[in-house]
């Protein structure tokens, strides 16, 4: 049954908490009436249903977009979603981070074999920005495992519920923190959708992609927003972890509904940074989980 | 110093170079001057006198005069003059020394000349097509009167721009000629080392719609406000004021006093508009849209007042020659008032919220620097100026309409940057609605068209220009037979701010590229390509046409 929910929350309340944010959020902030909650599935599903085309002969391109779903769906499968994940068992944060990795490799892969000016430019950003994003995505991960002993994500949810956020352990205070800093890059949002900058690089690495192939990479994108937010709510955030089913599960949707709302909220009311301006926030950032990881092994 | 004592110190030092002169009020200063001083006189008057360069204008007189008349714009704006430098040039050898090396900002103009009329600018540093199609004929100049207005050349194959070579070691970023951020066709190729901008090259006027063509051709004096409001879908009645002052003021005609306040009136409504327009796109480049969103909001009741008082949302056709079509009822003063109030109000209130997002100023302070120096040297106009701490304002320097009763602030700021170009705008909104409460209190009663019996005399020349919310709109005509002018120059803004777009970009990263452009309200309409070269890695990552073709006609693999 794990199985069905996390695939479930990944597919299919990923792009359903878009369409809430849009509407809701986006909407309202623009003063419009937005788009009906369910317009990120009929965009899906449009995309789904036009022509494959092969923008270049490329066997990266063709299944650069499978791959990336795929990865994204093998790393929810990882993640704590208010039960203990279904593959929790198989694979600890170190698979998950390869997983995470796998993604963003294909999205540059796809805008480094598109050959267009905008594409490289955009592939050349998600270097960049990967690089300074994902160390402080490991580097909570590792405070959590350094406190809970154990690198299987379930024990690190698990020993935070038991053991709750206090004074006494700031570490796993200032790595949700700092997770929270980076969710926004993680996510591609504003001020940190430097990678697709639709009106500096008309969408980056996705510029020669159009259909099915859009349609797959749109689609890891939303499954995406469900795995980091659930990361982040699952481990540092240890309210309702133990409560009786299914109201563990009701209480994890609503803790990563409330993330996903916040990061629609911040993304509406910013204009984009440009690209080093970004890089100077995240050694910000990685230094405070830097921080975080000192007191974790410190004992606090 | 008035026009008067400027064409005497121009004869006094240049003698008998100077073949005539004279001026029109006080404040229009006609010089006509032998082709071979053409060079000294530009650089006196640049250099010495402080003038600033406004334009070029090429006009066929070899029915006439067997000759092509070139002239040379200049604005003395501490004198409040403008002054026309006219040369002849003998028709079966059409050329003329180029004055862009002494004066920079003639330029694109020489270059315009040559296209459009064939009288060669001989030493221009950078002769290449400008406004002409690329397959247009070599040898077809289509302002030549013997040329006619609807000739289609045929369309040739395999002709591409020249273009400016990149540096060395670096790389071509393309911007255009279609670009989500460009709302109409323009090309910019961006030089790039890795992310930062070392030059760019510029090909545009891919919309030309030979408007001028069309005035000294098939139109009357009556039809062409409404084309020359066409000339740009957000500030275009700017152009059809201009063009009817020109005309006024060449025959002699006085407009009645409540025609300049509804003219006034409409100007500044129309500056509001943009500015609120100009604010949300720039706010959509940098991924603002939440500032779109909300400026749109809050200009639409104003496209609504226009509507009730013009009859159209845009291009709102008030203008002829010799005053405006519709008055605005008494009724409605109020009714103007409470929009721009609310205007005022909520853009006040979004103005105040601007030095406070960090983000927002991390992307516009210290971007985009457009130095003094290179302003004044390309004949920056408008905002675009202001921002680089020139404070130049026709309004002002050079007033028409009705302000010269109203109570007009020159804003500026000398940060030089994009911040600056914002603030100037945003505080010219505030200040077009105090000029708008002024207007509107003051409004006299009367006319509001001049009676016109006599046909408009042939052979008479003016000049006049309008403060649009780009810059300064400059128009000259010379009067001519059957009911239309023989020649009608215009020149938008944009075509000045547009120069200074290369100079700008150098030394910026390419994620400012977007927003330094948009900086300048760019309106390719009234002027009418981008390619990113990458320096370090000394890669062009343009595809010619066949490496392309080779590039993606294989067939596919399956």
């Amino acid at each position: 049954m794990t199985f069905v929910i996390n695939l479930g929350l990944a597919l299919l309340g990923g792009p359903l908490l878009a369409g809430v944010v849009r509407k809701m959020v986006k909407a309202r902030v623009h003063s419009r009436q937005g788009p009906p909650i369910i317009q990120p599935f009929y965009d899906l599903f449009k995309l789904l249903g036009k022509e494959d085309l092969e923008s270049s002969p490329s066997l990266v391109l063709r299944y650069a977009p499978m791959v990336a779903l795929a990865a994204i769906l093998a790393a929810a499968l990882l993640t704590p979603m208010g039960l203990r994940p279904p593959l929790g068992g198989y694979g600890d944060m170190i698979v998950f981070a390869y997983f995470i990795t796998i993604a963003a490799v294909m999205i540059i892969l796809a805008g480094l074999v598109s050959a267009s000016p905008y594409s490289m430019m955009g592939a050349g950003r998600e270097i960049m920005l990967h690089l300074a994003v994902e160390p402080v995505l490991i580097i909570c991960l590792v405070i959590a495992a350094i406190k809970s002993g154990s690198l299987l994500m379930w024990d690190m949810a698990a020993w935070n519920y038991v053991h709750g956020l206090s004074i006494n352990t700031p570490s796993m205070i200032i790595g949700g923190v700092a997770l929270l800093l980076a969710l926004q890059a993680q996510l591609g949002k504003i001020p940190f959708d430097i990678v697709e900058a639709e009106t500096e690089i008309m969408g980056g690495p996705l510029i020669e992609l159009s259909g099915p192939k859009l349609a797959l990479f749109e689609w890891a994108f939303f499954a995406r927003q469900i795995v980091y937010a659930s990361v982040l709510a699952a481990i540092f955030i240890p309210w309702g972890t133990g409560f009786a089913l299914p109201w563990n599960i009701a209480a994890h949707l609503l803790k990563i509904t409330v993330i996903i709302v916040l990061v629609g909220l911040i993304d509406v009311v910013n204009p984009r940074l440009r690209v080093d301006q970004a890089m100077a926030y995240f050694f910000g950032v990685i230094v405070v989980a830097l921080v975080g990881m000192v007191l974790a092994l410190l004992g606090t | 110093m008035n026009a008067q004592q400027l064409g005497q110190n121009i004869e006094d030092r240049f003698g008998p170079d100077v073949i005539d002169w004279n001026v029109l009020g006080p404040d229009q200063l006609y010089v006509t001057i032998t082709p071979e001083s053409l060079v000294e006189v530009a650089e006196y008057l640049y250099q010495d006198q402080g003038c600033r360069y406004v334009i070029n204008g090429g006009t066929d007189r070899r029915q006439q005069r067997d000759a092509f008349l070139i002239t040379h714009f200049f604005a003395q704006d501490e004198e409040k003059i403008y002054i026309a430098v006219h040369t002849e040039v003998e028709a079966d050898d059409p050329q003329v020394d180029s004055i862009t090396p002494v004066v920079p900002a003639a330029n694109w103009s020489e270059r315009e000349t040559r296209d459009m009329v064939g009288v060669v600018a001989v030493g221009h540093p950078d002769p290449r097509r400008l406004v002409l199609a690329d397959d247009w004929p070599e040898d077809l100049y289509p302002l030549r009167t013997d040329v006619a207005h609807d000739i289609k050349p045929p369309p040739a194959e395999g002709v591409a721009p020249e273009r400016l070579e990149p540096p060395e070691g670096a790389s071509v970023v393309p911007i255009g000629p279609f670009f989500p951020v460009l709302e109409e066709p323009a090309y910019f190729r961006v030089f790039v080392e890795g992310e930062m901008v070392v030059g760019a090259d510029y090909r545009g006027f891919y919309n030309h719609r030979g408007i001028e063509k069309l005035g000294c051709s098939v139109l009357t004096y009556n039809q062409i406000p409404f084309i020359a409001e066409r000339i740009c879908g957000i500030c275009g009645y700017v152009h059809s004021c201009s063009y009817c002052q020109t005309v006024e003021r060449a025959a002699g005609i006085e407009i009645p006093e409540r025609a300049e306040y509804i003219r006034t009136i409409v100007l500044e409504l129309e500056r509001v508009q943009s500015h609120l327009l100009w604010l949300g796109i720039a706010a959509h480049i940098i991924g603002f849209d939440t500032v779109l969103m909300q400026t749109w909001r809050m200009r639409e009741p104003l496209m609504w007042l226009c509507e009730r008082i013009t009859g159209n949302r845009k291009s709102y056709g008030m203008n002829l020659v010799g005053g405006v079509r519709r008055d605005i009822k008494p009724e409605i003063y109020d009714d103007i008032r409470s929009v721009i109030d609310k205007i005022g109000a909520e853009w006040q209130e979004l103005a105040g919220a601007i030095p406070g997002d960090s983000t927002l100023m991390a992307r516009v302070r210290g971007t985009g620097i457009l130095t003094t120096e290179t302003a004044r040297g390309l004949g920056a106009a408008g905002p675009t100026a202001r921002g680089s701490g020139l404070a130049i304002d026709v309004r002002v320097d050079h007033p028409y309409a009705a302000y010269d009763r109203l109570e007009v602030t020159k804003c500026v700021h000398d940060s030089c940057d994009n911040l600056a170009r914002v603030l100037v705008r945003v505080e010219e909104t505030l200040d077009a609605i105090k000029i708008l409460h002024q207007a509107l209190d003051d409004m006299p009663d009367g006319p509001i068209m001049a009676e016109i019996d006599e046909e408009l005399p042939a052979g008479r020349q003016a000049m006049s220009a309008v403060e649009a919310p780009r810059g300064e709109v400059f128009h000259w005509v010379l009067t001519g037979t059957e009911n239309r002018p023989e020649r009608w120059r215009v020149r938008a803004p944009t075509y000045a701010n547009l120069q200074n777009v290369p100079p700008m970009l150098a030394g910026n990263a390419l994620a400012d590229v977007p927003i330094s452009i948009g900086s300048y309200d760019p309106c390719f309409s009234c002027t009418e390509r981008m390619e990113v070269v990458d320096v370090n890695s000394g890669q062009v990552r343009v595809y010619t046409e066949e490496e392309f073709r080779a590039e993606y006609d294989q067939p596919g693999d399956e």
